[in-house]
């Protein structure tokens, strides 16, 4: 036999405020690598493609080629050449992909210390928002191991911050009417105990107040 | 009395025999000794502005975002050492800046069995540009770290260096031949050039022969050209492109004064160069405003055009009317009274478009009235290291002469006392 829920939204406050932790948390995940990812591949890109560090490069890309040429007898004749201009474009591309090289890498090693950081402190924001579920589970536990062993003065106590407020309440309440029927019974049977056939009275007349599930 | 005019005559040639005293650090004047003093003090900042406070890597040139040259490293090195034994650094500034460098060489900064990338990323050490793992940049690295190793013998620095030079495996870059390869790029292996004629590579082959491991085989010394031409009356074994620095680079480090290359002495042959190097300009002074008596200098710098190889003769001989200060320095030791006049003379006539913070600017040119506003780490390197040595009676060769590899070098290439 198989049980299927009709409605999936059975404590909205409750699964709204789950959702709302369980989105946001995708949300900053999603905004710090996309923000990552963006600000620093094109920052670097805008920052390595200026129209300074372009003229630098370019100015750097000729100087290494004659520095090469000055060192080689077979072209220490300088001036222009259209080999000393495929040199410099040469430089220039693999200059141009070291570049891409250490943004991505650049951006890469920011966004693992900023995910390693955004993860700290899931993994804490996690363990806070579970132990307001916890928290109370583990005390209903404890309250309900109390009463099996015939306690029934026990409550549930939970802190302010935690989850299913509501549902404690409802359970002391029911807890403290099981437990006044109890006190009552006590009381009749402690005011009744010389007269055995009214306390039998009395009895039933409360017990005829309980429905239970093996009465007869 | 024709006897007597004839002695006169005959006296009167004598006198021009016998040579004037020469210009030394011991005969210069009090005055010139204080401005040379002051360059080298000045050019020591290149070094310290233009090294990464983190990675100790020094930039290339002060152009913004010029990527850290390795050899420009090495002369950092070197100034940074010398520059605390004058207490112009405080000395654990100085030995902590080199101890994070020779850490930075060691640990961080990429290399091809132990041949460092030309070109690398000033913070991670990375190379950069696609350049090629430089055997002379390499050996011009290992220099400088050598030097500063012995103004701290015994230490950490000494050490480190000693492992950086161990694991350079100079064997490999001879490519299965007898010369030293330029370079290797991972993309295309060996470059199809090598140190084949002399230049600045006496200081590669000296290490690479002199070194405790991985060594070449002394008879590598023996493989490259030695071409040799006379101009101006000069003989010259001299570089392709004439350019002074490669007369300078080596003897920065190595003292030739009293080494013969079987009766080639590179010394004179330094001399020799830079006499013919100022030959040269004097030949062009029609039609070069920059060039005079007091104001000459042939050597690879920075031009209107961009760098270029300009040198004298014997050599190429590219010249457009530039002149790069940083070649009368490094030829001090060698010219003195040309160099020091020249010295002057910039320093006196064009301080206000030539000198900056950090010494001289890389170059100029009179004729298209154009001044630099850049300085090269390499040609602030050569330019602080002659002046030690010329100012300081040979400080830098005092030291590097005692290194075993030196030693060693020396006696493999079969090398003698100078007669």
């Amino acid at each position: 036999m198989t049980y299927r829920r009709s409605q999936f939204l059975i404590n909205k406050p409750l699964q709204f405020r789950y959702m709302a932790y369980l989105t946001a948390t995708l949300l900053i995940i999603a905004a710090v690598s996309l923000l990552g990812l963006y600000v620093g591949i094109w920052g670097g890109v805008l920052d390595a493609f200026s129209d300074k560090r372009v003229r630098d490069d370019l100015l750097i890309a000729s100087r290494l080629t004659q520095y090469e040429e000055a060192r080689i007898p077979d072209t220490a004749g300088g001036g222009f050449s259209a080999l000393s201009f495929f040199k410099q474009s040469e430089k220039l591309s693999q200059r141009q992909r070291e570049v891409f090289k250490d943004i991505l890498d650049k951006t890469n090693r920011e966004l693992f210390l900023k995910l390693l950081i955004l993860f700290v402190f899931i993994a804490w924001g996690s363990v806070y928002i579970s132990h307001k579920i916890a928290g109370p589970l583990y005390r209903f536990s404890a309250t309900l191991d109390q009463i099996a062993k015939g306690n029934l003065a026990t409550r549930v106590h939970l802190r302010k911050s935690d989850e299913a407020q509501f549902i404690a309440q409802q359970f002391n309440d029911a807890l403290t009417s099981l437990d006044l029927k109890f006190s009552q019974l006590k009381n009749i049977v402690q005011e009744h105990k010389n007269n055995p056939e009214r306390l039998a009275v009395r009895l039933q007349e409360e017990l005829d107040k309980i429905k239970t599930s093996a009465s007869r | 009395m024709h006897l007597v005019k004839k002695a006169l005559s005959i006296l009167w040639l004598l006198s021009f025999l016998i040579p004037a005293p020469p210009v030394s650090a011991e005969n210069i004047s009090p005055e010139d000794r204080a401005v040379l003093t002051q360059i080298q003090k000045d050019t020591l900042q290149y070094f310290i502005r233009m090294s990464d406070k983190n990675t100790g890597l020094t930039r290339d040139s002060s152009q913004s975002g010029s990527p850290s040259s390795i050899a420009a490293t090495g002369f950092a090195l070197a100034a940074m050492a010398i520059g605390q034994s004058h207490g112009w650094v405080p000395a654990d500034y100085a030995k902590a800046r080199i101890q994070k460098t020779l850490r930075t060489l060691l640990r961080q900064v990429e290399h091809e069995r132990g041949f460092f990338y030309h070109f690398i990323d000033r913070h991670s050490g990375k190379r950069v540009w696609g350049s090629e793992a430089s055997s002379i940049d390499t050996a011009l690295l290992l220099a400088g770290a050598l030097l500063a190793a012995e103004y701290y013998p015994g230490s950490d620095i000494e050490r480190m260096t000693h492992e950086i030079y161990d694991r350079i495996d100079w064997q490999w870059m001879l490519n299965g031949s007898l010369l030293v390869c330029m370079g290797w790029k991972p993309e295309g292996g060996f470059l199809p050039y090598y140190w084949d004629s002399y230049n600045e590579l006496i200081i590669l082959q000296a290490l690479a022969i002199g070194a405790a491991k991985n060594a070449i085989p002394a008879k590598a010394w023996q493989e490259w050209l030695r071409p040799e031409e006379i101009y101006a009356g000069q003989t010259v074994v001299h570089s392709y492109t004439g350019s002074l620095f490669t007369y300078h680079y080596t003897q920065a480090y190595i003292d030739f004064r009293n080494l013969d290359d079987r009766g080639l002495n590179y010394f004179e042959n330094s001399k020799n160069a830079s006499r013919a190097n100022l030959a040269y300009s004097l030949a062009s002074r029609q039609n070069r405003k920059s060039y005079s008596e007091n104001s000459w200098g042939l050597t690879a710098s920075l031009g209107l055009g961009g760098y270029k190889a300009y040198g004298g003769k014997p050599g190429e001989g590219i010249e457009d009317g530039t002149i790069a200060p940083s070649a009368a320095i490094g030829s001090l030791v060698f010219t003195p009274q040309e160099s020091l006049r020249a010295v002057r003379f910039f320093y006196d006539n064009y301080k206000s478009q030539l000198y900056g913070f950090y010494g001289f600017k890389d170059a100029f040119n009179l004729d298209k009235n154009w001044w630099a506003d850049q300085y090269l780490g390499i040609d602030q390197g050569i330019s602080f290291l002659m002046l030690e040595n010329f100012l300081n009676d040979g400080a830098v060769w005092q030291r590097f002469m005692r290194l075993k590899s030196i030693q060693r070098w020396i006696r493999l290439a079969g090398l003698n006392e100078a007669s």
